[in-house]
């Protein structure tokens, strides 16, 4: 952890509509995170944690509030823009996985560094080392499948690595996997956040999950409830 | 740019790969009957336009049409006109004729129709139905009481107007009634068949025998000229004019006004057909690539959140939709050239205005190509541009 701020967040609002009536997922919410902390988003069912983790990895578009990211606020940008942020400045690990089935466990990895423009022998060697980092080497042409549920999650681990995110979102990536591989999962983050100094913003609702981390951001009915380290 | 295209065909090539590559094939398949059909319809209505240009331009009027002045009923001095003619530079037939219609009886049958007289000897370069006889001897320049008839006149040896023919045979005697009056006995000396009833309808003697019937000598009705090529008649009537020719002069098409009405009918034929295929094309290959995008849906989400700009899965889909228009259309060129080209030539169809066959213009097939290639481009672009329109939540986690 550092004390340079990565990632700002100031008022952020996101209201569903339907019909006449309003939905507030988000009201005003703001904090931030440093470069190199690994953060949980926590909060009961129905608190706002996912959507919070869309507005900021660029999924959504809030109603209103600003992201400021590097000094940057990315909700200005234009669609194409954010669609480069996503693949080069962040990761994304997803609770149900969210692989391609079509594609192999390297081919899943390295599409980010292809959409990059990587060289092919560069981005498969990429994607064969971040695969042999999380502990898939030998897996690299199963497909999803052919993957247990934890294996599924590395692949989509090392997916979201390939292309050396600043901030690496995971959205309750354990909630599916069983204490195992969940364990498995949340000191793999730990070891990725000492080691490479990779910031990770987690949304978890397991208590336990919080020895992991450096930083926790507690969300209640949409609103920022604590936060604290 | 080039990565992205790249990136686009890997997405499409797994896409395909991944998918059930029966239903695959069958879609391929579908596409190139799609454009069998397509060249098909096109090629057997310009084959039947041409196989009737052909024959008027080989058994009736040739390439160019000269007829009297205005209130003229002969052109005169025939000898002199056609020799001027003659000397043109890519005429290489000239043909006087009379024409006259006149009512030929035999036995208790009978019935008016077109006689033509002719130097056999000219016309044959000027027409080629001196190669469709079916029974006795074409007409000579010296022969006198002697008719060349037409198959549908004849009966005797077949035909579609049974109704109305003589049922004379070569070596039967007729009866003709010429319009000044005069009725002659002429013996068959031979039938034709040149396979279109305008032509079969006619009859000829020679123009010996027909100017010793109507009292005249170096006048005609008409005189046929026969150009080296198709299709610059107006160049050569052109010079004519500019020779000083004052009489009428048309080109052959002028004259097809029934097969100008058909040629019309079968473009516009043709041309709905060609409408309706590709629309069938853009319809199946729009369903197939919505139905692609909606069952994909969670993993166009997928590519979208991890930075896949939209651009690369609209071009994925249209790369696939490319691929099977593209595959279908090579296929369908290997069954139109290898396999309905040969038996249609083997087996051309039978017209009341002759043989026709397949004619399978380049140009056209290019033209079918590339619409049906057009389509494609439009009916995979609106459902995969559709599909990434959604929000990226709603695609990865709606209902």
């Amino acid at each position: 952890m550092t004390d340079v701020t990565l990632l700002e967040v100031k008022g952020l609002s996101r209201i569903y509509g339907m019909g006449d009536v309003k939905v507030k997922a988000l009201n005003n919410v703001s904090f931030d995170i440093k470069r190199g902390d690994f953060a949980a988003i926590m909060g009961k069912s129905g608190s706002g944690k996912s959507t919070l983790l869309h507005q900021l990895g660029l999924l959504d578009s809030p109603t209103s509030g600003e992201i400021i990211f590097a000094g940057k606020n990315i909700l200005e940008v234009s669609e194409s823009r954010k669609a480069r942020f996503r693949l080069s400045k962040f990761g994304y690990v997803f609770q149900e996985y969210a692989l391609l089935p079509e594609l192999g466990a390297l081919e899943n990895v390295y599409l980010p560094a292809m959409a990059l423009g990587r060289k092919k022998e560069e981005y498969i060697k990429a994607g064969t080392e971040v695969l042999e980092q999380v502990g898939l080497g030998m897996r690299l042409y199963h497909r999803p499948r052919e993957m247990s549920g934890g294996e599924q999650q590395r692949v989509a681990i090392a997916r979201a690595l390939i292309n050396r995110p600043d901030l690496l979102f995971a959205d309750e990536p354990t909630a599916n996997l069983d204490s195992g591989s969940s364990k498995q999962v949340l000191e793999l983050f730990q070891e990725l956040n000492r080691e490479t100094g990779l910031t990770i913003l987690m949304v978890t609702h397991e208590p336990d999950d919080i020895k992991y981390v450096n930083k926790v951001i507690w969300l209640k009915d949409g609103e920022l409830a604590e936060q604290g380290t | 740019m080039f990565n992205n295209a790249k990136l686009s065909l890997f997405l499409a090539f797994k896409s395909m790969m991944k998918g059930n590559k029966s239903t695959l094939l069958l879609i391929i398949f579908i596409m190139s009957l799609i454009f069998v059909n397509l060249v098909f319809i096109g090629s057997i209505f310009l084959g039947v336009t041409e196989a009737t240009n052909k024959q008027v331009i080989n058994s009736l009027y040739s390439n160019i049409v000269i007829e009297p002045k205005k209130d003229e009923k002969y052109i005169s001095d025939v000898y002199s006109l056609e020799q001027k003619i003659t000397g043109v530079p890519g005429i290489v037939g000239v043909s006087s004729q009379y024409v006259t219609g006149a009512t030929l009886s035999y036995k208790d049958k009978h019935g008016t129709w077109t006689l033509r007289s002719i130097n056999p000897d000219d016309e044959m370069k000027v027409t080629t139905n001196h190669n469709y006889l079916i029974a006795g001897e074409y007409l000579s320049r010296l022969d006198e009481n002697e008719i060349l008839l037409g198959k549908e006149i004849s009966g005797g040896y077949g035909g579609d107007l049974d109704y109305s023919s003589l049922g004379a045979k070569v070596g039967d005697t007729i009866d003709v009634l010429f319009d000044n009056g005069i009725k002659k006995s002429y013996k068959v000396k031979g039938i034709f068949d040149a396979n279109f009833i305008q032509t079969n309808t006619m009859a000829y003697i020679s123009q010996k025998e027909m100017e010793s019937v109507i009292g005249l000598d170096d006048k005609a009705s008409q005189i046929l000229v026969k150009t080296i090529d198709n299709g610059n008649e107006d160049v050569y009537i052109k010079q004519f004019l500019e020779m000083g020719i004052k009489e009428k002069i048309d080109p052959w098409t002028v004259y097809s006004g029934m097969v100008k009405n058909i040629t019309n009918s079968f473009d516009m034929i043709a041309m709905m057909i060609t409408a309706i295929g590709l629309f069938v094309a853009v319809i199946t290959i729009f369903i197939i690539v919505y139905t692609s995008t909606i069952s994909k849906r969670k993993q166009i989400g997928i590519l979208r959140a991890v930075g896949i700009e939209e651009s690369i899965i609209i071009q994925s889909y249209i790369f696939q939709a490319l691929f099977i228009v593209i595959t279908g259309i090579f296929i369908g060129l290997i069954i139109i050239f290898f396999a309905i080209k040969p038996w249609f030539i083997e087996h051309p169809l039978k017209f009341p205005i002759g043989l026709a066959s397949l004619m399978i213009l380049p140009e056209k097939v290019s033209m079918n190509a590339i619409s049906l290639i057009i389509a494609a481009l439009a009916a995979g672009f609106i459902p995969s541009w559709m599909a990434v329109r959604k929000s990226i939540i709603d695609t990865i986690w709606g209902d």
